[in-house]
């Protein structure tokens, strides 16, 4: 975790009120992991006193630069639309825990709901650049707020469902996963809690469904909390790795440090887990989906 | 010339609690010390005031807990914390190693809750002191109750107090109509120190305005916008009491810093505005340095109580009440 002064190159409204921007931060591009985020300070300091965060959109070393997506819901945000080229912000990163892929995985499916795509994006490019294969399953209310293609790297295959059926297939993006979830060897996902909820739900039966044990749970151990030898602590990279299922949890946002306790969701055991400190990456079977947080 | 001598900004509070400058940092905005330590030498802060910490392990509310308002934040985590063996086993040891001391926020839903926990923490290696948070807007029963009636307040200090050597700091609520009375049972109930002031209550409209926004619905308001407010207390309770005053509420810049202080603060902390700006509370340490060299100055005491009414400082007065509050 670092401070990091990040000078705006470009800003774009890549959909309506939906901006991307690009920033010259190169000391943020050495390190950082898919899942990842970064704080950002308003400059507006009259008003806006919290710091804003971020996914890692994508990260290029070699121009140092990074990208964040987002759209402009209130005062923060709609500060962050009025910066020009050359402008500096605040930059605090990169924190939390990354999404973690299993070395075995070959195919990767991607779940993006809306404003979810900016959590999952940088991955699919990591993905594709250690040889994976990638498949990308979006979600938005319209055709107007679906994620230009041109911005995916061509080797994604990127299957579009909206809830109007003005783009892609009609209904919910959750609809499409059964027929992907033969070809995945792990998932991920970044959207509306509901989404989620349902992902978690049809992970959950994945195994049953394919005829298949689910990984990372070996049948005939006893033991429920994780301990028995062999198996990751609950929480820990190895235990995502291990995951189906791997979710990027949204909350509202103090310190962004794991000091205030602002931003938890509740776990499988009742015990609250820091968003931006534990998380934001969980393995869905971590989190207690019917908690309301 | 004056200018040249050096500054010491160290200050000694009562039971030998010396901080080595005024420039704390405030319960719940800082965790135990070492959320931040990636990005801020936390060595050279006048004290860490740790998370709030009670008898049992506390789950805290329902989210959202917190939400940006206009210059300020509403919070209500609800005293989220391990609990106090948990804290002790935890962070103790680390604690113990630094020069910065540990205030332990500490807060409960009885006497006998407070009690226990400040005396589980009574000797710990790398505890410093105690800052006892009656003041709590967040959690259902307790907390807010002994800060709002004068001899609640002075009968849950005066418990702590018979159980602990500790510096004991006690922390004011402002969702009172007269705070003074508050203070001075605090005071005569054997507080070290006085802590000034804890968050407004407050609420937040969600969205679509069907419901409040926070999951808790209410929430404590806090930064830039309470301190007008956190002023108007420590400029009252600095004209009722002896003891020295710490104060919080909005510190974003070193006027704030200064402003309390001439009402009559020795010390300040900072609080939301570290969310925004981590390395706040170091460089206000380095402008205080530099102000006082500007005005020639080798100590800032000179600096403090000079917006009161009275004369003197406090630290400087002999033992006057001050002005008594008439209605």
């Amino acid at each position: 975790m670092q401070l990091v002064a990040a000078e705006l190159v470009e800003s774009r409204e890549i959909l309506p009120g939906q901006w991307l921007q690009a920033f010259h931060a190169p000391a943020l591009t050495v390190g950082p992991r898919a899942g990842q985020f970064v704080h950002i300070r308003p400059g507006d300091f009259s008003g806006l006193i919290l710091r804003r965060p971020f996914s890692f959109n994508t990260v290029d070393r070699a121009s140092g630069q990074i990208t964040i997506h987002y759209r402009a819901v209130g005062r923060g945000t709609d500060w962050f639309t009025r910066l020009r080229p050359g402008d500096s912000v605040d930059m605090l990163g990169p924190l939390g825990q990354p999404f973690e892929v299993d070395p075995h995985s070959r195919h990767l499916l991607l779940i993006a709901g809306g404003l979810g795509m900016a959590g999952v994006r940088m991955l699919a490019d990591d993905a594709l650049r250690a040889g994976r294969e990638v498949t990308l399953l979006f979600g938005a209310a319209s055709a107007t707020e679906v994620y230009p293609s041109s911005l995916l790297p061509d080797e994604v295959e990127y299957v579009v469902a909206t809830d109007d059926g003005s783009l892609g297939h009609r209904g919910y993006i959750t609809d499409l996963v059964p027929e992907y979830e033969g070809w995945a060897d792990q998932a991920f996902a970044c959207g509306p809690v509901p989404m989620l909820a349902a992902l978690a739900r049809l992970a959950a039966g994945r195994g049953a469904r394919l005829g298949i044990a689910s990984l990372g749970r070996k049948p005939g151990r006893g033991s429920t909390r994780g301990s028995a030898r062999g198996a990751p602590e609950p929480g820990s990279p190895a235990a995502r790795r291990k995951a189906f299922l791997q979710v990027s949890m949204e909350q509202n946002m103090g310190c962004a440090v794991g000091a205030c306790l602002g931003c938890v969701v509740m776990d499988a055991k009742g015990a609250p887990q820091r968003v931006c400190r534990e998380g934001p990456v969980f393995a869905s079977t971590e989190l207690d989906w019917e908690s309301g947080w | 010339m004056i200018g040249a001598s050096p500054v010491d900004l160290s200050i000694e509070l009562p039971r030998g609690l010396r901080l080595e400058n005024p420039i704390l940092v405030a319960s719940g905005t800082f965790g135990y010390g070492i959320e931040y330590s990636d990005v801020v030498d936390i060595q050279r802060l006048g004290a860490i005031c740790c998370k709030g910490t009670t008898l049992r392990p506390r789950v805290g509310n329902i989210t959202p807990r917190v939400t940006e308002t206009p210059a300020g934040m509403l919070n209500s985590i609800g005293l989220q914390n391990p609990g106090v063996d948990a804290v002790i086993r935890k962070y103790g040891p680390t604690w113990t190693g630094w020069q910065v001391p540990v205030i332990v926020n500490v807060a409960g839903e009885s006497i006998e809750d407070y009690v226990e926990v400040a005396s589980r923490l009574d000797g710990v290696p790398g505890v410093a002191g105690i800052e006892l948070n009656i003041s709590c807007p967040n959690v259902g029963k307790g907390g807010l109750q002994f800060a709002i009636d004068a001899e609640a307040a002075g009968a849950v200090t005066a418990a702590v107090r018979a159980v602990t050597e500790l510096p004991l700091l006690v922390k004011l609520s402002p969702n009172v109509a007269d705070v003074r009375p508050i203070a001075r049972a605090i005071e005569a109930a054997g507080a070290d120190a006085i802590t000034a002031i804890n968050t407004l209550s407050g609420i937040a409209v969600g969205p679509g305005r069907r419901r409040p926004l926070l999951g808790n619905v209410y929430g404590g308001l806090s930064g830039p916008a309470i301190k007008p407010v956190a002023l108007r207390i420590v400029y009252e309770v600095a004209q009722v009491v002896d003891i020295p005053i710490i104060a919080i509420g909005g510190v974003a810049e070193l006027g704030d810093v200064l402003d309390f202080m001439a009402v009559g603060a020795i010390a300040v902390q900072v609080g939301t505005v570290l969310f925004a700006d981590p390395t706040l509370p170091v460089r206000l340490v380095e402008q205080l340095t530099d102000e006082c060299r500007r005005l020639g100055l080798d100590s800032y005491l000179p600096l403090v109580g000079t917006a009161l009414p009275k004369r003197s400082s406090p630290l400087s007065a002999p033992s006057s009440k001050g002005v008594e509050y008439r209605p």
